[in-house]
């Protein structure tokens, strides 16, 4: 025979409608979300892995000074690889952004078409679909890069360009301010030869197998590499962030949303545990009366477990439905607005099912089963003789007579109700975390803008392109000639501009991204520093000892790029600059500790555009634009994500603060109808069973405001230090203090009148009917 | 002999505010027999109930039912015991109060390998009419009725009756009496009925009197009349 309590739950969901409908209504809508998160997550990143045979993804590219001729060719292939020419150009557009413009690849790198077609004329480009996207561009648009006109034929997506990333040291990507190109191979020969880099890809012959053999494989290669020619770049594929970082962060993103998912379900859990608690206290007569007449303990225990585990079941269920059809898209979009990935194709996922049903189920089944199971530990006669209290002896907690008697009444109530305000300070806490997450991103993205805007080095650094292919200890005279013209080529005649010597070193400390840091040789009393440097001095930027814990004192280790050659620096002191990870020194100091000869310098500090030096000869210019790179990035691809976020948390809070007032108004019903019979007004009732939630509540939310503001900050510091390269410290600024509380409290306005409601609808002769 | 009680002893609390509740109880009962144990309040009748219920443990002692030890069971086969042997009616009826009266007394049948006929049982309840109705939509009689169905549908060996007429009016009261004595008679099993009401003492086959946690009168009842006789 079925058990005849099951029975009740169809009964239960009716008659508590509005308790299930919010509790379903979140469930789904996380489970959902998540679902569709993974499914999309891992779609794309099924087709993204794929894509590396699909499109037969380079082993890594260099980039040398000069082409190379033949020889030098076989010379480099004899390393077991083999060489495509992937010689690009690079352009600045009419609207100010900068597109690299490659052939049509054939073989390496292959070009996934996502509309229109490839071109075929001159004139005709297919330009990234998400760089497209940024600037409105569409298939038969105009675009014009470089002074000359192209017809858009194309939407693409580069495998080598999953992620955006103009340099590979860049902090990140830059989807608005570069993007990249097809034209065809007749396109990019009608580009003069200096206007092209002679960039080449690299196939082993035989892939390594594991990463340590990729890294020693790539060193060799490079070794090789520069027996022959001079490298300007060299960027194996497992460090080249334009393909990998996708890969990377989609990883660490399931594993952020699935812990998110977990919280919300261990809530509901908790809140579902509460719930049955307090339907468990309102039955102990039938409990005993069960109990007495044989029924188990287990039975029971599964029998107030059902509801939690069918509810549970059902969210999982829809919520699938939802995140494989509706949500997948969502998620979808979200990916392809920050990445530049190929079509995928919907794969069922192990691991979803796994996590966004398995895993919450179990949770529920638990954490309910460990509260019913304790409470169910009492015996029959103390459930008959409502006697549910574990403590033996317990006695009222002592109150002064002095105490206003609503105020002892109120102070009861929130003893009375302990479980329930613990579980709401929890969530709270937990709303508060995605809120603040939230809200403070666009802050930081503007403080960050403003910092640098406010602490920039000059307007203008111009990193200059030294001749190090000329520079040749076996040929002295040539190297001496080359240095002499390059001075000559690389002179200003712009009065405010200051030379500097420029380096650059790599971390080595592996529990980080890997990044570049630069190095700053000034000149005595520069106008552009106001640093006193003696002649050891090693001053790092704030960014970077931020970052890395540093202060005076300390010592750094950085190594050469493309060599095991390492350096050691004692830091002297930090230098307020929050726009890199720098490394200031004199210009001498830098000179002899990289060997550069004296007088030797690499760039340029300048207010005013500096516009008498060939373009060949600069690398990099280092300007407002180029620094709020990442701001920019991270606010143009998490922008969406973040008001998902805050909508979600004002969705929570809501939600757990509704369901506990509501357990509680539930759990006075009977005192509340006595109330009433003894003739006090609803206001007063609201004052005594109201207020003390609102003053709880008001607690929490001040409470929880200083911790989350900590909680965040810790977790943004290891996000950006594991994450990405750069450094985008951590700001609140008041108002968004003021915005969580104002969003709580208005939230809480909201429970506050149905809670009124629902006073106002407890029966006066609810107290009379009951006769216990 | 069915039921054997002996000398059951139960105390609560300790130190001064010691309260000794049972001192040394012996008694037995045949089965099928209609036992009531009266007394005041405090004399220990409920306890005593209790005790033979399983439902609480006595401090020295034995209780023996059809051959099985209490006092030796843990709590999984005093459970066991309470499944197969008891069934418990209290003052307050505890009906679950999202089930109809059907699935309330379907609560009961669930416990037993072999319940009696649910429909016929309704029927000798007189609760056809009210079969699907909430307990809530019924009278304190009608809630008590449909109680007493979830109590012996299981057919146990001993119903237990804590005050099932206290919170009831006369005849009402005489209504719920008349329908234990017909149980009784129709499926035979043992009824121990702990009541204050003196008059219910004449429908009984033994009437015990308890006072001070001791048993001042025991007696087989020679003179026992129908429920429906008797007044008060």
């Amino acid at each position: 025979m079925r058990n005849p309590l099951s029975k009740r739950l169809p009964r239960e969901i009716k008659g508590d409608l509005g308790k299930y409908l919010v509790i379903f209504f979140l469930m789904i809508l996380s489970i959902g979300f998540i679902s569709g998160f993974l499914v999309a997550d891992n779609s794309m990143l099924k087709a993204y892995q794929d894509g590396f045979s699909k499109y037969n993804i380079e082993n890594g590219h260099f980039v040398t000074e000069h082409k190379m001729n033949h020889a030098q060719k076989k010379a480099i292939e004899k390393e077991g690889v083999t060489l495509y020419e992937q010689f690009y150009a690079e352009k600045e557009t009419d609207f100010g952004a900068t597109i690299r413009i490659y052939a049509d690849r054939t073989q390496v790198n292959t070009v996934c078409l996502m509309d229109g077609t490839l071109p075929l004329a001159e004139d005709e480009i297919a330009v990234d679909r998400m760089f497209a996207d940024n600037h409105e561009l569409q298939v038969g648009d105009q675009l014009t890069a470089g002074g000359r006109s192209y017809r858009i034929t194309g939407l693409v997506a580069l495998p080598d360009y999953s992620c955006l990333f103009e340099k590979n040291s860049d902090s990140m990507f830059d989807a608005v301010l570069f993007g990249v190109g097809i034209v065809s191979e007749q396109g990019l020969k009608s580009f003069d030869s200096k206007e092209l880099y002679q960039c080449y890809a690299w196939k082993y012959e035989t892939e390594p197998s594991t990463e340590a053999e990729e890294k020693k494989a790539a060193e060799e290669l490079m070794k090789a590499i520069n027996k022959e020619v001079a490298l300007k770049d060299f960027v194996p594929r497992y460090e080249n962030q334009a393909i990998c970082f996708t890969g990377e962060d989609m990883g660490s993103d399931r594993a952020m949303v699935a812990i998110l998912l977990y919280m919300v379900i261990a809530i509901l859990a908790f809140v579902f545990a509460i719930t049955t608690a307090n339907t468990i206290e309102k039955e102990a007569n039938v409990i005993g009366t069960l109990r007495a007449s044989g029924y188990t303990r287990g039975e029971l225990v599964r029998h107030y477990m059902a509801m939690p585990c069918i509810i549970t079941v059902i969210s999982a269920l829809i919520g699938n439905v939802l995140g494989y059809t509706v949500m997948k898209k969502i998620c979808a979009a979200m990916y392809y607005h920050s990445y530049s990935l190929p079509t995928y194709e919907t794969v069922w996922n192990a691991d979803a099912f796994l996590s966004t049903t398995v895993v919450p189920v179990i949770l529920m089944l638990l954490i309910n089963f460990l509260i019913l199971h304790r409470q169910m530990k009492l015996s029959p006669l103390q459930f008959l003789r409502r006697d549910l209290s574990r403590k033996k002896n317990k006695r009222a907690i002592y109150l002064s007579p002095l105490i206003k008697f609503f105020s002892r009444f109120r102070i009861r109530v929130i003893f009375q109700n302990m479980a329930n305000y613990v579980m709401m300070l929890i969530g709270i806490q937990f709303a508060y975390v995605l809120l603040l997450f939230g809200l403070v991103m666009q802050p930081i993205m503007e403080h960050y803008q403003e910092q640098i805007t406010d602490s920039m080095l000059a307007k203008y650094q111009y990193l200059l392109n030294m001749p190090l292919s000329e520079m040749d200890e076996d040929h002295k005279l040539r190297s001496m000639l080359a240095m002499l013209q390059f001075e000559q080529k690389v002179e200003t005649k712009n009065k405010d501009a200051e030379k500097f010597s420029a380096y650059t070193l790599r971390t080595t400390d592996e529990a980080y991204m890997l990044e570049d840091i630069l190095f700053y040789g000034i000149e005595h009393r520069s106008s552009y520093l106001p640093l006193e440097l003696s002649e050891e001095d090693v001053y790092v930027s704030s960014a970077y000892a931020d970052k890395y814990g540093l202060k005076a004192g300390d010592q750094i280790t950085l190594k050469e790029k493309y060599e095991d050659k390492s350096y050691t620096f004692t830091v002297t002191g930090i230098y307020p600059y929050d726009a890199g990870l720098n490394v200031f020194m004199t210009r001498e100091h830098l000179n002899e500790v990289f060997d550069l000869g004296e007088g030797m310098f690499g760039g340029y500090f300048c207010n005013s555009e500096i516009t008498d030096i060939e373009e060949e000869y600069i690398s990099t210019v280092i300007d407002l634009d180029a620094l709020t790179k990442v701001s920019r990035q991270l606010e143009l691809s998490m922008g969406q994500m973040m008001w998902l976020m805050c909508a979600f948390a004002v969705i929570i809070f809501l939600i757990l603060v509704y369901l506990l007032s509501k357990i509680i108004i539930e759990k006075n019903a009977q005192s509340i109808s006595m109330t009433k019979i003894l003739g006090y007004s609803r206001g007063e009732i609201a004052r005594l069973y109201i207020l003390p939630t609102s003053v709880v509540v008001i607690l929490c939310m001040l409470i929880c405001i200083p911790i989350t503001n900590w909680e965040i900050g810790i977790i943004w510091r290891i996000m950006i230090q594991t994450m990405m390269t750069g450094w985008l410290p951590y700001w609140t600024p008041d108002g968004v203090y003021a915005q969580m509380f104002l969003t709580g409290f208005f939230c809480y306005l909201i429970v506050a009148v149905l809670e009124l409601r629902r006073i106002k609808k407890v029966p006066m002769d609810m107290a009379l009917k009951n006769v216990e | 002999m069915f039921l054997e009680i002996n000398g059951i002893k139960k105390s609560f609390g300790e130190g001064d505010s010691l309260v000794e509740v049972l001192k040394g109880i012996d008694l037995s009962v045949e089965k099928g027999e209609f036992c009531v144990l009266l007394g005041p309040s405090g004399s220990g009748k409920s306890t005593l109930l209790n005790i033979i219920g399983g439902i609480d443990r006595a401090d020295a002692g034995s209780i023996t039912i059809n051959g099985e030890k209490t006092e030796d069971m843990n709590e999984k086969r005093l459970t066991a015991y309470r499944r197969k042997h008891l069934g418990y009616i209290f003052q307050m009826y505890n009906l679950i109060p999202n089930l109809t009266v059907q699935e309330n007394i379907e609560v009961g049948a669930y416990l037993s390998d072999h319940p009696l006929d649910v429909e016929e049982l309704i029927e000798t309840l007189e609760l056809t009419k009210h079969r699907r109705k909430l307990p809530n939509q019924l009278s304190g009689g009608q809630q008590q009725r449909c109680a007493i169905g979830r109590a012996i549908v299981k057919n146990p060996d001993i119903l237990l009756c804590d005050e099932p007429t206290g919170a009831l009016d006369y005849n009402t009261s005489k209504e719920i009496l008349k329908l234990i004595e017909t149980v009784n008679r129709k499926y035979g099993n043992t009824v121990i009925m702990v009541t204050h009401n003196d008059a219910i003492k004449n429908m009984a086959d033994r009437v015990v009197k308890l006072r001070d946690g001791q048993i001042r009168k025991n007696y087989i009842n020679e003179e026992k009349i129908k429920a429906e006789d008797l007044d008060w």
